[in-house]
């Protein structure tokens, strides 16, 4: 019953995706106003807290909010760094890396719901035959050179603006920089039917200039991903905070060498982050910053059980050859779909 | 060395020009006057940073000896209003964010109850269990609470109960007043819930100041008469701008069109480009 529901690890994801991205939009009109607050607790890294109409919030809230109202003020009132102070924003990170012990990275590829409204317009894209862009050195720009970008988002415009906001040094309107720029804010409140948060807030050019970011990149993103796979996870800060501490977490991509890595590279191509390293390297090094556990390079591995999802000891998935051969039959590793046959197959015709 | 205290000294300005700036961000309901209507309130007094732990508030219009703090993890504590005010701390310390708080007075004819919430913010359980329980004779109970991150604001409508002795009660009328200077009335449901509608009463050309939006103060009261005991009760807190005020969806608009202008190049070129 399942394997026919989810003949592919793919078609899960993306179920998994769907139900999540109304999960974290459209939670509350099943579970009711309150569980925002509760959910948020236990999953903080789920949805938006400016949508009224979510399941939980995204992390980066707290950490920006106890940074700017709770340590700054704090320290501006010459108090000492007490356990009080600390709690909340320790409460919030450690409810976070629960969740995270859990799920990993998996959040990116299989949650978030920003993520899940690029894949939808990257299908869309693969399906009208907008030609893919790489990041990569003969096509758009090193991935590598992208790489430090949601590095410093995190840094300046979670930690350190908030901060200083707390503290008084910069205005208040920077008290929240990253969500004043955050694209999933106004994609997310524009799927309950909000305009709030695509309207631009005048008279304040902090505020302006924040939000007038933001939904460039939304812009941006809508039409990009059309040619680009997951063009804004590959800057945003959620991202890198996962990072920090995906060693931490028993899910994990796990791979082995085998004699054609490196040679074949379909690995990397069916990666939508354009990661490299799934086919160079092996270990720790092929498991990147930027990897998201979506699964697709174990998927398109065609050498038995060189690629697997583990979850402590337990594989959760490992790549196969006639896994790889059906999958390649619909759709090539870039995400492009093959045309609808309506002549039978030839079995002996398929493959790569 | 010159060059070091003067930024220093410039960014201790700067600090301290902002800090006074800062002073209400995140402060419960607070009204600069409460001339603008007789019901009793509960009102909180602007205090400095870093107060939010422990904020003060006053009562209006009610001799009341104390202020009742209801937590959201169920603990409950009196804090006696001394020279006018009363700062409170949770009873649920370092966690739950919902509190409800309860001043009255009463006379062996007359009861007279004011009520209002303060968001601590700290994570903690939702306040179904705080709403539920009953708190006083005569209640207006908010159904739901806006979140932390959301607030009243004009053009909306919100739900309140109002139970007496623990029952909703039926036909019951809810009056509404507004520092803005509305009055008007709404009759609870048979299930006893009033559906307020908040008031467009804010001028034109209101605005926030930084990012706290321009707000003004409300309160809702409503009545019964038991027997020989008048009960008042009275539920206030703060409504603010509708969330489009201030804003330009116009301007929304036009970056959201040219972030999808900025990425057209992104198709054009690799259509002509190699073949996948």
């Amino acid at each position: 019953m399942l394997k026919t529901l989810f003949p592919t690890l793919s078609r899960l994801r993306f179920t998994v995706q769907l139900v999540m991205l109304f999960v974290t939009v459209y939670g509350s009109v099943i579970v009711g106003t309150y569980m925002a607050g509760k959910i948020s607790n236990a999953l903080p890294a789920l949805s938006c807290a400016y949508d009224q109409m979510n399941g939980g919030y995204c992390v980066l809230i707290p950490t920006q909010h106890i940074l700017h109202h709770r340590i700054g003020e704090a320290i501006v009132r010459a108090q000492q760094l007490t356990f009080t102070m600390i709690l909340p924003l320790l409460m919030s990170f450690l409810a976070f890396f629960a969740f995270f012990f859990v799920l990993g990275k998996a959040f990116c590829g299989w949650i978030c719901p920003l993520g899940t409204l690029q894949e939808t317009v990257g299908m869309i894209g693969r399906r009208f035959g907008f030609g893919l862009r790489r990041l990569e050195d003969d096509d758009l720009v090193a991935a590598r050179r992208v790489r430090p970008v949601k590095w410093l988002l995190l840094l300046g415009l979670v930690f350190l603006l908030p901060l200083l906001t707390g503290l008084g040094v910069t205005p208040h309107s920077l008290g929240n920089p990253y969500c004043d720029i955050c694209p999933s804010r106004v994609a997310t409140s524009l799927l309950t039917g909000n305009t709030d948060q695509l309207a631009l807030r005048v008279g304040d050019g902090w505020s302006f200039a924040l939000g007038a970011t933001a939904d460039f990149l939304i812009g941006f993103m809508l039409v990009g991903a059309l040619a680009i796979r997951q063009p804004f996870c590959r800057i945003c800060p959620l991202l890198a905070f996962n990072a920090l501490f995906q060693r931490l977490s028993p899910l994990r991509l796990v791979k082995t060498r085998h004699e054609n890595c490196g040679q074949c590279r379909i690995c990397s191509e069916a990666c939508p982050m354009d990661i490299q390293e799934i086919s160079l390297q092996e270990g720790r090094k092929a498991y990147t910053e930027d990897c998201t556990l979506c699964g697709r390079c174990a998927e398109y591995c065609p050498q038995d059980g060189t690629i697997r999802i583990k979850w402590g000891p337990i594989t959760l998935f490992s790549s196969r050859r006639d896994y790889y051969k059906n999958k390649v039959r619909g759709e090539w590793p870039d995400g492009s779909v093959k045309p609808v046959r309506f002549m039978k197959r030839s079995e002996a015709g398929d493959g790569r | 060395m010159h060059r070091t205290t003067l930024l220093l000294t410039l960014l201790a300005a700067t600090a301290s020009a902002f800090a006074q700036q800062h002073d209400q961000h995140g402060r419960p309901p607070a009204a600069a006057t409460t001339a603008w209507t007789t019901q009793p309130l509960i009102v909180a007094v602007p205090g400095g940073r870093g107060e939010r732990a422990a904020p003060q508030f006053r009562t209006v219009g009610l001799p009341a000896a104390e202020i009742r703090v209801f937590g959201p993890r169920g603990g409950e504590q009196a804090f006696p209003v001394e020279a006018g005010a009363t700062r409170l701390r949770s009873p649920a310390p370092e966690s739950g964010n919902y509190h409800w708080l309860s001043a009255w007075a009463e006379t062996p004819a007359h009861v007279a109850v004011a009520t209002t919430v303060w968001y601590s913010s700290n994570p903690g359980p939702a306040p179904v269990d705080l709403l539920q329980h009953a708190k006083s004779e005569l209640e207006i109970v908010p159904d739901p609470l806006p979140r932390e991150h959301a607030n009243y604001r004009e053009s909306e409508k919100w739900r309140f109960i109002v139970r007496y002795a623990g029952q909703p009660l039926a036909g019951q009328l809810v009056r509404m007043e507004t520092e803005r200077g509305t009055r008007t009335s709404f009759t609870t449901d048979s299930e006893g819930v009033a559906t307020v509608l908040f008031p467009r009463d804010f001028p034109p050309d209101a605005k926030g100041e930084e990012h706290n939006h321009a707000n003004a103060g409300f309160v809702l009261s409503t009545e019964r008469q038991d027997g020989d005991r008048h009960f008042v009760t009275a539920f206030n807190h703060i409504y603010g701008l509708d969330g489009e005020r201030g804003r330009s969806l116009g301007w929304g608009a036009a970056f959201g069109l040219a972030g999808m202008l900025g990425a057209l190049p992104l198709l054009r070129r690799r259509q002509n480009g190699k073949e996948q």
